[in-house]
């Protein structure tokens, strides 16, 4: 393991005087003014944040993003997002509310590698080109005597093959700077990234910034992909086809440019009934709420126990009112009531727990962090 | 890719900077090669198609170049009804070729620059009005290259002319007088696929018994039951003539072309020998077509029903995998003059099957129809006379029967005579 000493020319890059801090739990890194402080990791809620300085094991990338997608949430959808998500647990943790989560939000920026590459390829494909042909449909009636025709347009495609060179440059092709970011994607739903502005100095004052854990080595294959599907489309028009298949290319790449964009996003938590803080992410652009809403077992449990002992306490008085159904008859009627309201209440104490049970159930997806 | 660019490809536009896109090498056109010269290339007369084995042949000097034929048969590329093919035609002839119109009988007809000397082929005219072809028709693709001699052709003429009684005794001696011409007829080949479902009420006669003043009697009754199906005809190369310039009576009996032969178009096998260029369209020829091949279904979809009498018929139709061909059909075409009237008659080129007009002898033919009712009117006047003695009844009926019969016979003499020499 070598070590290594954070790049101070790019740290100064950035504007303003920065800091790296690393989460001693969960290894998330972020970037932020040296003047603030974060109380809680916004991914783990972890209070463990150290600051990252002097010698490292591995060369974190730390040089400022090239464009950020701006925050365009409201306040009120903010709000409106969060009592959604908030609303209609039976038998929430205390925690599970919309003023805590309120309270603890975090907005941070999410990276995203977005990639400058000057592509020159060989490249060989089938484009298609649309054309109309004229078809017919024609109905023959007794009654009306003769044929009606219908003449219709049917749509095809011709396929050709088309070989040719490639020599243009690409940018900000993008690729996932995280691991989690493509399980993030499927339940958050994409970005605009057509908003994208380029970095300034507030954005970093604003909201702390998500270090990459996926190092270009390995993202490049994804960027790759995408590269190559751009080639593609380009290749198509400029085949002036309405369609490509069967693309096929050799690619070098003379020039490669690795950069940020920042995508910006909220965090916050509550704490379930293991006092566990349970995260939940706001996207930074469409307002989407996502996290695991639990019903608290423990509230259940304490609600069944109350109403079980309620019903034995009933139960033991009924019963010993109709042992004295000798002594004074009419405890028999009062006696039989007590008994069957004992009952009543006795399997009524297993409800809360079915409703909870039912509830936590099928939400119980493997959740991103 | 282990070559670039990959073999027979050509570099083509791009529409974006920094991006070369090669194409296959299109097939060389026909059309822009200017003049084809039909001279021969070791004396410089005009040299012609040769039928014997297809090749180029110099009658002067005798200079051969031997045939580069290419059999494509049914397999030959077939086009689809593109918008833009019936929106727009596409070019013109091969080789430059001069269009002649008569002026008696209204006949375009394509010949080689070189040819001088003309006579209409379809009216005997020499009043013709020479002009370039027009260059904004289809080019034909594919042909049957002739495969019936000139000699050959008159040979199946001269048995033709002498091989009915209804002509006059004299005209097979007339035969030399017919004057046979090479022409390849415009056609079009038509492919589709028909699918049907259709719906009818259908007769279905019923017999049921009951009972009328205590007695049980049986009757029999109409029912009409719904009925339904559907039919899928597949049509190969229906031929449909693409001229109107000759009688359609005449190009039926000849249209049983063998489409195996077809061949691709090449200039060559039009030296020295005339090409008519159609006058009948895609689109009509294509209406035409498509009446035929609804009209099969129909017959099809009635055929399915469990009774040929029934009521309230409808039908869909759906056409698919509609293609079509423009290919150039080898006929001869011959004029012959007896009694000062100009008589057609036309050979398949390539079967040697024949049909045309001939002049009838109707001195035979009413000869013929007397003799046929004769027996029937000599008996029934018998029959008369002989009535008062009671016999005649029945040689009056036999006289009524062989008058039938043989009036039938003659109507169909007659017709048959109407229609050799007027088609
Ligand atoms: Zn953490
Ligand atoms: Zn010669």
């Amino acid at each position: 393991m070598s070590e290594h000493v954070l790049p101070q020319t790019e740290l100064e890059a950035w504007g303003t005087d920065v800091q790296v801090v690393v989460c001693e739990t969960c290894d998330w890194r972020f970037v932020l003014p040296a003047e603030t402080s974060l109380p809680r990791c916004p991914h783990c809620f972890g209070t463990e944040l150290e600051l990252l300085s002097g010698e490292v094991s591995e060369l974190p990338y730390v040089a400022p993003p090239e464009q950020a997608v701006p925050f365009a949430v409201s306040e009120a959808q903010l709000t409106g997002g969060i009592e959604t998500f908030a609303k209609g647990i039976p038998l929430p943790p205390k925690d599970l509310n919309p003023a805590a989560l309120r309270a603890r939000l975090q907005a941070i920026y999410l990276p995203r590698w977005w990639v400058d590459a000057e592509v020159a390829a060989l490249w060989q494909a089938e484009v298609g080109f649309d054309y109309e042909v004229v078809s017919h449909q024609e109905r023959y009636s007794d009654t009306v005597g003769g044929w009606q025709a219908r003449k219709v347009h049917e749509g095809r495609v011709r396929w050709e093959p088309r070989a040719g060179r490639l020599r243009r440059t690409y940018e900000n092709v993008m690729a996932p700077a995280l691991e989690a970011e493509k399980a993030l994607r499927a339940q958050f739903g994409d970005y605009d990234v057509t908003r994208a502005r380029p970095y300034h100095v507030d954005m970093v004052r604003r909201a702390p910034v998500r270090l990459p854990d996926r190092v270009p080595a390995v993202a490049w294959a994804d960027a790759e992909m995408a590269l190559r599907r751009r080639a593609g489309d380009e290749c198509r028009q400029a085949a002036k086809g309405d369609h490509i298949r069967e693309y096929r290319w050799q690619p070098a790449y003379p020039k490669r440019n690795w950069t940020l964009l920042l995508l910006p996003a909220y965090t916050t938590y509550y704490l379930d009934d293991e006092q566990r803080p349970q995260p939940v992410l706001i996207h930074g652009q469409t307002g989407r709420v996502i996290g695991m809403r639990k019903a608290s077992l423990k509230r259940a449990q304490r609600i069944a126990l109350i109403l079980g002992l309620m019903a034995l306490i009933i139960f033991v008085l009924s019963s010993i009112s109709l042992l004295a159904v000798a002594v004074a008859p009419p405890l028999l009627v009062l006696g039989g009531i007590g008994l069957l309201v004992g009952m009543v209440l006795g399997l009524s104490a297993l409800a809360p727990l079915i409703v909870v049970w039912r509830f936590n159930r099928p939400r119980r997806r493997p959740q991103e962090r | 890719m282990a070559q670039f660019p990959p073999p027979d490809f050509v570099q083509t536009d791009s529409a974006i900077v920094g991006i070369e896109v090669y194409m296959p090498a299109p097939e060389p056109d026909i059309a822009p090669q200017g003049v084809v010269d039909f001279k021969c290339p070791q004396c410089g007369a005009t040299t012609a198609y040769s039928v014997a084995d297809g090749g180029i042949c110099c009658e002067h000097c005798g200079y051969y170049e031997s045939p580069t034929r290419e059999v494509v048969g049914k397999g030959a590329q077939e086009f689809e009804f593109k918008v833009e093919t019936l929106e727009r035609a596409a070019v013109g002839w091969g080789a430059q070729r001069k269009e002649l119109v008569c002026e008696n009988c209204q006949a375009h007809t394509s010949i080689p620059v070189e040819m001088l000397t003309y006579t209409c082929p379809f009216c005997g005219s020499n009043k013709v009005i020479q002009r370039d072809a027009a260059q904004d028709v289809l080019r034909p693709r594919f042909l049957i290259p002739f495969q019936v001699t000139l000699e050959g052709c008159q040979v199946v003429a001269r048995q033709w002319l002498g091989s009915s009684w209804m002509v006059p005794k004299d005209l097979q001696r007339l035969a030399h007088v017919t004057d046979f011409v090479p022409i390849y007829l415009p056609f079009w080949t038509f492919d589709a696929v028909t699918t049907a479902d259709w719906r009818a009420q259908v007769a279905h006669t019923v017999t049921e018994r009951y009972r009328s003043g205590g007695e049980w009697k049986t009757r029999t009754r109409t029912v009409w039951r719904w009925e339904s199906g559907n039919v899928r005809r597949l049509f190969d190369d229906l031929l449909i003539a693409g001229t109107e310039r000759l009688s359609r009576v005449l190009i039926d009996r000849l249209i049983h072309f063998d489409l195996t032969h077809l061949t691709p178009y090449d200039p060559n096998y039009l030296a020295g020998i005339r090409a008519q260029a159609y006058d009948v369209s895609l689109e009509p020829a294509w209406a035409e077509a498509r009446d035929a091949m609804r009209e099969d279904t129909r017959r099809a979809c009635r055929a399915q029903a469990s009774n040929s009498r029934m009521r309230n018929f409808t039908m869909n139709l759906d056409f698919a995998e509609e293609t079509w061909r423009y290919v150039l059909l080898p006929v001869y075409v011959g004029l012959f003059t007896y009694a000062n009237q100009t008589f057609q008659v036309m050979v398949n080129g390539q079967t040697a099957a024949i049909a045309g007009q001939r002049p009838v002898d109707w001195t035979k033919v009413w000869l013929a129809i007397g003799g046929l009712l004769a027996p029937g009117v000599i008996l029934g006047i018998i029959g008369l006379v002989t009535a008062i003695l009671g016999i005649g009844v029945i040689i009056g009926v036999i006289g009524l029967v062989l008058f039938v019969i043989g009036a039938i016979i003659a109507f169909f003499i007659y017709q048959k005579a109407e229609g050799m020499d007027d088609v």
